[in-house]
C-alpha cells in the first residue's frame, strides 16, 4: 500500500540535463540560503499566525507544567499524601467549599489528584512516543537505506503491526502482564512503532537520493553515521508532528484502559481511572467526573491542535487520513 | 488481482501463525495462575497438581501450542477452565452479540457520515456544513468512554429511555451502537466531505452541468460514486478501530460480546478462552486487512487496469 513507485534519482538526472532550463546568472554567493539561515523564530512564524495552533501549543504548554507538577507529587513519597490523604468527614465536597475544586469519595482532593492523573497520562503518552519513535526511526531508517533483505524484513513487521486495534492489543498485554500502567505502555509502544517506520521509511526512500547523501557516501561516510547524522535531523519535523498525535493517541487508549481497570492501578490516579471511580457519584455529583473528563478532552484537543498547526509549518503534505 | 489475492492470503496466513504463537505463549508465561483461582490454599498443591494433570497444563509449551491449535482449527478449543463451559458454546453466543452491535455500529457510520459529508460538500461554507464540522470535532474529540456515561447519564439513568446495561432487548444495542459509531461518523463525515469536494471541482461535473443533467444525479450518481476510492480506504481502518472499540463500549455496557468476553477471560486467567478469543479477533483484524487490500484495488479502476 501507498509506496512510491517513482524514482526521485531519474528525476533529478533528468533535470539537470534538460536543456529548456534556463542557467542562473545570479553569482552563488548572493543565492539565499536555505533552511540553515532560518532562526527559530523564523520557523515558529506560521505558528504564531496561525491562532488555532498557537492556542494548542499554549495549551499543550500549560499541560506539561501541570504534568511535571505532578511527576514531583507522584515521585516523592513524602508528598503523596497532597492526592492519596482521606478525609471520610469531608467526602463530595463541590468545588470552591472550602477546598480548591472539591473532595472526592473519599475526601481525597480533587486538585492533587486531577494534577497527578494528568502527569501519569501525559507521561505515559511522552514514554510511549519515546519508546516507539525511537523503534521506529531505527528501524524505518535502516529499512528505507539499505533496502533489500533487511527491508522486506522490516516491512513485513511493519505490515504485521501497523493498524492493529490498540485496544486489543493492549488487553492482550495486559493478559501477558498484568493490569498496570506498564502493560498499556508496552503494547501501545509495540503497535506505534509502525506508524513512524511507515513514514520514516517513505521519507528516507525519497532523501537518500538527494545530493547531499549521495556527497556524504562519496566521502566515505559510514552508513550508521549518515543515517544519524543526515538522515535523521532532515524528518525531525514529520517526526514532531507524528509525535504530538501520537501522545493524543495513547492518552485516549490509556484514559479507555484505567476505564475498564486494566491501566492504572490505585492508588495511583490516572484521568480514565478518576472517571470510573467518579460513575456512581454522577447523579448527586457531576463535577467528579467532569473535571478528569473535560481534562482528557483538553488535553487531546491541545495536542491535536498543536499537531495540525506544526504539521502546516513542517510538512503540509502529511496529512491524518 | 488474482495473484495479488494469493500473495496476500499467503501473506495473511503467515501472519497469523505469529500472531497466534506470540498470544499463546505470552499468556501462558504470563504472572498468576488460573490455578490460583480455582483452588482452595487449604490444600494447594495437592489440587494444584491435580488440575494440571486434568487441564493438561504440565505438558511442555510446544506440546500444548499444537495441541491447542489443532483444536482450534477443528473448531473445538476446548472448555472454559473457569465454569468448564464449552468456549464453541460461548463463542457462538458472543459472537452473535458483536456482530450484531457491529452491524448496527457500521450501518449507523455510513448512513448518517455519507449523507451529512456529502451535503456539507455541497453546501459548503453554510450553517449546515459548519454544523457538520462541529460534529466531526465533537465526535473526534470526546474519548468513546466518556461519551457512554454521558449518554448513560442522560438518556438511561435521568430519563430511562433506554437501559442503563445489559443485554435483554432491542433497546439495549441503542447506546452502544451509538457509542461505538461516534468515531467512525466523525471521521466518515470529514473524508467524504473532503473527497466530494475534490472531485465537484472536477471538468466531468461542468460536462455533465453542461448536458443539464439535474444537480441531484450528479451529485448522487456520478459524484459520490467517484468519491468512494478513499472511503473504502478508510472502511479496513474503520473496521479495526471498531473492532478495538468493541473491548471498551461492551464491557461499559455489560453487553455479552467478544470484547467483554475477551476482557473478562483476561482479568480471571482463563486462558483457553482468552487465547482463542484473542486469536480469533486477530483472525478478524488479519481478514479484515485482506479485505480492506483488495477492496481498495477493485474500487480504483487505475489500479484494477494496472494489476492485469
Amino acid at each position: 500500500m501507498g509506496r512510491s513507485a517513482r524514482s526521485p534519482g531519474v528525476e533529478i538526472a533528468m533535470a539537470s540535463t534538460n536543456p529548456t532550463l534556463p542557467i542562473s546568472t545570479v553569482p552563488i554567493e548572493e543565492i539565499p540560503s536555505g533552511a540553515p539561515g532560518r532562526t527559530f523564530g523564523d520557523r515558529m512564524a506560521p505558528l504564531v499566525a496561525n491562532k488555532l495552533a498557537l492556542f494548542g501549543g499554549v495549551l499543550t504548554l500549560g499541560f506539561f507544567v501541570v504534568a511535571v507538577l505532578g511527576a514531583v507529587v507522584l515521585l516523592r513519597g513524602d508528598l503523596h499524601y497532597l492526592y492519596l490523604d482521606q478525609n471520610l468527614r469531608g467526602t463530595l465536597k463541590h468545588p470552591g467549599d472550602g477546598s480548591l475544586l472539591g473532595t472526592d469519595n473519599l475526601g481525597r482532593s480533587m486538585f492533587w489528584r486531577l494534577i497527578a492523573g494528568t502527569a501519569v497520562s501525559l507521561w505515559a503518552g511522552i514514554a510511549v512516543t519515546a519508546i516507539s519513535m525511537t523503534i521506529g526511526l531505527i528501524l524505518g531508517s535502516v529499512a528505507g537505506y539499505t533496502r533489500g533483505w533487511t527491508d522486506r524484513i522490516i516491512s513485513a513487521l511493519i505490515d504485521l503491526t501497523w493498524g492493529f486495534p490498540l485496544i486489543l492489543v493492549a488487553v492482550i498485554f495486559v493478559g501477558m502482564l498484568e493490569p498496570g500502567l506498564t502493560a498499556v505502555i508496552v503494547a501501545i509502544s509495540v503497535v506505534n512503532w509502525a506508524g513512524y517506520a511507515r513514514i520514516v521509511r517513505a521519507q528516507v526512500l525519497t532523501l537518500k537520493e538527494r545530493a547531499f547523501i549521495e556527497a556524504a557516501r562519496s566521502l566515505g561516510v559510514p552508513t550508521w553515521k549518515i543515517i544519524l547524522v543526515h538522515l535523521v535531523p532532515n524528518m525531525l519535523g514529520t517526526m514532531l508532528v507524528m509525535a504530538s498525535y501520537y501522545i493524543a493517541v495513547t492518552v485516549i487508549a490509556e484514559a479507555g484502559m484505567s476505564f475498564i481497570g486494566l491501566g492504572a492501578q490505585p492508588p495511583t490516579p490516572s484521568l480514565g481511572q478518576m472517571v470510573s471511580e467518579g460513575r456512581k457519584f454522577l447523579s448527586k455529583d457531576p463535577w467528579i467526573v467532569a473535571l478528569p473528563g473535560v481534562m482528557i478532552a483538553l488535553l487531546v484537543l491541545a495536542l491535536n491542535t498543536l499537531g495540525d498547526g506544526l504539521r502546516d509549518i513542517f510538512d503540509p503534505r502529511l496529512r491524518r487520513w | 488481482m488474482l495473484t495479488f489475492i494469493v500473495h496476500r492470503a499467503i501473506y495473511s496466513v503467515f501472519l497469523l501463525f505469529i500472531a497466534s504463537v506470540v498470544i499463546f505463549y505470552g499468556l501462558r508465561v504470563a504472572p498468576g495462575e488460573v490455578t490460583d483461582i480455582l483452588t482452595n490454599p487449604a490444600n494447594r498443591s495437592f489440587m494444584v497438581a491435580n488440575l494440571e494433570e486434568k487441564l493438561g497444563l504440565n505438558k511442555p509449551l510446544p506440546l500444548q501450542y499444537f495441541i491447542f491449535m489443532g483444536n482450534f482449527l477443528k473448531g473445538d478449543p476446548g472448555l472454559s477452565l473457569i465454569n468448564g463451559e464449552p468456549i464453541m458454546t460461548m463463542l457462538g453466543r458472543a459472537t452473535g452479540y458483536t456482530l450484531k452491535l457491529g452491524l448496527l455500529a457500521a450501518i449507523l457510520t455510513y448512513a448518517i457520515a455519507i449523507p451529512l459529508g456529502v451535503i456539507a460538500a455541497w453546501k459548503r461554507n453554510t450553517v449546515f456544513d459548519y454544523g457538520a464540522s462541529l460534529l466531526a470535532v465533537l465526535g473526534m474529540g470526546v474519548p468513546n468512554f466518556l461519551l457512554a456515561i454521558i449518554l448513560i447519564q442522560e438518556f438511561a439513568v435521568k430519563r430511562h429511555w433506554f437501559p442503563v446495561a445489559g443485554y435483554d432487548s432491542w433497546k439495549h444495542i441503542i447506546l452502544p451502537a451509538i457509542v461505538l459509531s461516534a468515531e467512525a461518523i466523525a471521521i466518515n463525515l470529514r473524508v467524504v466531505r473532503a473527497s466530494v469536494l475534490e472531485e465537484l471541482n472536477r471538468d466531468y461535473v461542468r460536462t455533465l452541468y453542461a448536458k443539464g443533467l439535474q444537480e441531484r444525479k450528479i451529485l448522487w450518481i456520478h459524484v459520490l460514486r467517484n468519491s468512494l476510492p478513499p472511503i473504502i480506504a478508510l472502511a479496513g481502518v474503520m473496521l479495526r478501530t471498531l473492532l478495538g472499540y468493541t473491548l471498551i463500549v461492551e464491557t461499559i455496557f455489560r453487553w455479552p460480546g467478544l470484547g467483554y468476553q475477551l476482557v473478562n477471560s483476561v482479568l480471571k486467567r482463563d486462558y483457553t478462552v482468552a487465547q482463542t478469543l484473542a486469536i480469533l479477533l486477530t483472525l478478524a483484524v488479519i481478514f479484515f486487512n485482506l479485505l480492506a487490500d483488495i477492496g481498495q484495488q477493485w474500487a480504483d479502476p487505475r489500479v484494477r487496469q494496472g494489476s492485469k
